[in-house]
């Protein structure tokens, strides 16, 4: 394949500093990806393996210890609002503005004309299917909706590319599967790239074309695992024999790392040498 | 463990309510026996007609006016002073976390201290006219304004401020469309409780030293043993905090309705 | 964009070095400025302020004066104190008190005690009853309403536990009311002893006959501004003293609660 990927991650490895004196952390080892276009990829892996790390750098807000992102060829030097879109857990909704302003403010802060703004706001709420609530604040809507909400945003953007770190993690079993169905169902049609952080097993095989198993602290890629089934993806996929046998080979995977991770807690900070 | 905040039932609304009405009623009641009866001297409690009749003359003469003028040009003043200081410095010192973390607890610290205490520096310095008093009310709305205004714009969530950058926000739009948005209902809280305590803390700097002013009037009818005008004018005080807490709230309200909130 | 983090963070950033490296700024530029504006007699530098603390403080007169005023604040605290949680306990207990009294409370508590300030005075004469009698006009309602919110608070699932291990009267008392009512009861405290402190000083500065209100008076009409400074500089200091104690007490008792975790 001689295109280019979307986003091409080289050796990136990040540290942070420690609190008293204690020394930095790393976070991240020598970690590299390719993601082609169109792709869907899943960071999996216990908690503190990097991943919501490797999101913020890519999406700007972080700028690594070593190594680099290239994204469309570029590399990364602060936010791209106009490639790179971002949902995050919480959904960090603006809770005195209505979910119209909402969906609208990624356009606002680039200038897009106002009649223009909510135009393009309104489609993307049709999308996730809350054209109704345009006028309703935050605050008045459920969680799965707040997500929604989150998620038109960053479809009104109309970058290529976007990240999500744990966007359903917040919500109930049931509404994170209709909530996984939507979204194959959005992005098969429009074919945009996705980075997707969780911590959901059932989910990363459900949404994925690959899932990427992390190592525990320092991260780095234990294995990718491909799961070959085009979207958008139905519900049935789920109790699918394909679907039940990826499953508990990315459990193995991800076992010993979780107690790993778990044995770290106890520990204070365990600095790695850089590659 | 009784449960006791939750509303009255029938008849324990009544036996409440009768209660409250005795006891209005039965104070009201000793009061003008013991006035009537001279067990206690009318200079200590002047009868109530006399506070009643007292309080319409002040109405009528009008007198109070330039008083009331003085004082309120001081407690608008002062308000302004506070509330210009208090914003930009309290904005100045959220932006990083240092200075947050140096300035905040000192700021908490100073409005511990009643102001008060400065207050006779401010006397020796500015003299008997309405800049002390103008800068004792500054100095004592500050310190609320300028605490509710760090917290206001440090506490905004590091989520969305992530989220505008993501989104390409540049810095005055950020300041506009998040920082603003965020920080505004602590702001004006702090805005709210600055006016009161200049409020306060001018007619108390009136009563203590000071040409004019309502606080000077009170005081005056205090020393000159005029009891029942002097009851008579803190009734007139009391009115005054009344409209002006009113008028703050309605403000308040007036403001934060304009996000559109629905019922 | 740089965000690069200094692998050590070097000392001086701390936040209490920082806080004394500005107050120290604010003193060298008060000082400064006074002397430019050199009028003697109504404004004083830092400096000259510090010696006169010495000579004020070798004055027994002025030392009474402050004993007396401490002794105020202290007794116009505690009778606060007292007569707050007392108070507080029955109405906030009692279904019948809490309906027929917590309006009225809510009402005194805002209007403004400078109005019967005049009164008190008519009352108590210049001596050191007005002084406590207003001090304790504005420390009893914070303590008053903090104690009353801090019963109604209390956490519904403890009182089951409780009365399902069989718990007496005595014991409720004792492991659950008043634990919980421990964290809202010291900010209770802190509000009621900046209001005692108010109280009691704006009373002490209008008796210009004796006390601290006549050291103010003498200082300012001889145009001593330095006695004057260090004069206020030792009441402020009173008052952080005792507010910090306060502080410490409070951070004392509260160590389990969440609420409190971090805000040494």
């Amino acid at each position: 394949m001689s295109r280019e990927p979307a986003i091409r991650i080289s050796r990136l490895a990040h540290a942070f500093t420690g609190t008293n004196n204690a020394g930095p952390t790393w976070a991240l080892r020598d970690f590299s990806l390719d993601v082609a276009g169109g792709e869907f990829v899943c960071l999996i892996g216990p908690s503190g393996c990097g991943k919501s790390t490797v999101l913020n750098i890519i999406g700007g807000l972080l700028a690594p210890t070593a190594g680099d992102v290239l994204v469309k060829g570029r590399k990364i030097a602060g936010p791209s609002p106009a490639d790179i879109a971002y949902v995050f857990q919480e959904g960090a909704l603006f809770p005195w503005a209505t979910v119209l302003e909402n969906a609208s403010m990624g356009l606002l802060f680039q200038d897009v004309p106002k009649q223009r703004r909510e135009e393009i706001a309104q489609s993307a709420l049709a999308a996730v299917g809350l054209t109704a609530f345009d006028d309703y604040f935050p605050g008045e809507l459920s969680g799965g909706m707040k997500q929604r909400v989150a998620l038109a945003r960053a479809l009104s953007v109309e970058a290529d590319i976007l990240l999500m770190d744990e966007p359903f993690a917040a919500l109930d079993e049931q509404t994170r599967i209709v909530l996984g169905v939507d979204l194959s169902n959005l992005l098969g049609t429009r074919g945009k790239t996705i980075v997707f952080v969780t911590h959901s097993l059932s989910e990363a095989v459900f949404l994925a074309d690959r899932v990427v198993v992390f190592t525990a602290r320092p991260g780095s890629i234990k294995e990718i695992i491909a799961v070959d089934e085009p979207h958008p993806r139905r519900g049935e996929f789920m109790t699918s024999e394909k679907f039940n046998e990826l499953r508990p080979r990315l459990f193995s995977l991800l076992h010993d790392e979780i107690k790993k991770a778990m044995s770290q807690q106890q520990l204070s900070a365990s600095p790695a040498p850089p590659p | 463990m009784p449960d006791v905040a939750s509303p009255l039932r029938g008849r324990e609304k009544i036996a409440v309510r009768c209660t409250q009405v005795a006891l209005a009623v039965g104070l009201l009641a000793a009061w003008h026996y013991a006035t009537a009866t001279k067990t206690v001297s009318s200079l200590m409690l002047p009868p109530p007609q006399d506070v009643v009749l007292q309080f319409i003359g002040i109405l009528r003469a009008g007198t109070f006016w330039s008083d009331l003028a003085v004082t309120f040009q001081e407690i608008i003043v002062s308000f302004l002073i506070a509330a210009i200081a208090g914003v930009a410095l309290g904005f100045a010192a959220s932006r990083r976390r240092l200075d947050v973390q140096v300035f905040e607890p000192l700021l908490a610290a100073l409005y511990a201290i009643p102001i008060i205490v400065i207050y006779p520096l401010y006397v020796l310095f500015f003299g008997l006219g309405p800049n002390s008093k103008i800068a004792l009310g500054a100095t004592t709305a500050f310190f609320p304004i300028a605490l509710n205004t760090i917290t206001g714009f440090a506490g905004v969530p590091r989520r969305l401020l992530d989220a505008s950058r993501v989104m390409g926000a540049s810095h005055w739009k950020m300041l506009r469309h998040v920082l603003i948005p965020a920080a505004f209902p602590l702001i004006v809280a702090g805005l709210r409780i600055g006016l009161i305590l200049a409020f306060l803390s001018i007619i108390g700097g009136e009563m203590l030293a000071s040409y004019r002013g309502i606080g000077r009037l009170i005081i005056d009818q205090a020393e000159a043993m005029n009891s029942a005008r002097m009851y008579g004018y803190i009734v007139f005080l009391l009115i005054l905090s009344l409209v002006l807490n009113a008028l703050v709230f309605a403000a308040e309200s007036w403001v934060s309705g304009r996000r559109r909130h629905r019922a | 964009m740089t965000d690069r983090k200094h692998v050590v963070m070097a000392t001086f950033r701390r936040p209490g070095w920082l806080r004394l490296y500005y107050v120290l700024l604010f003193l060298l530029f008060w000082e400064v400025a006074a002397r430019l504006y050199n009028d003697p007699l109504f404004f004083s530098p830092p400096s000259e302020a510090a010696l006169a603390l010495v000579t004020i403080l070798s004055d027994g007169g002025v030392r009474h004066a402050l004993a007396q005023a401490l002794l105020e604040i202290v007794v116009a605290f505690l009778l606060s104190a007292a007569l707050g949680i007392a108070l507080g306990l029955l109405i906030g207990l009692s279904r019948f008190a809490y309906h027929t009294f917590f309006k009225l409370i809510l009402i005194l508590y805002g209007i403004p005690k400078i109005t019967i300030f005049p009164l008190i005075l008519l009352y108590f004469g210049i001596g050191a009853g007005t002084k406590i009698a207003f001090g304790f006009a504005h420390g009893v309602f914070p303590i008053l309403e903090a104690v009353i919110a801090g019963v109604q608070s209390q956490d519904a699932g403890l009182v089951k536990a409780a009365n399902a291990m069989g718990a007496k009267r005595r014991h409720f008392f004792r492991w659950v009311i008043f634990p919980q009512l421990v964290p809202g009861l010291f900010t209770g405290m802190r509000l009621g002893m900046v209001g005692v402190l108010l109280g009691v000083i704006l009373a002490e500065l209008y008796v210009s006959y004796f006390g601290i209100g006549y050291y103010t008076t003498r200082f300012s009409q001889n145009f001593e501004p330095a006695k004057l400074f260090a004069l206020v500089g030792i009441l402020a200091a009173m008052a952080i003293a005792l507010n910090e104690t306060l502080r410490r007490l409070e951070i004392h008792f509260t160590r389990w609660s969440v609420s409190t975790l971090g805000s040494a």
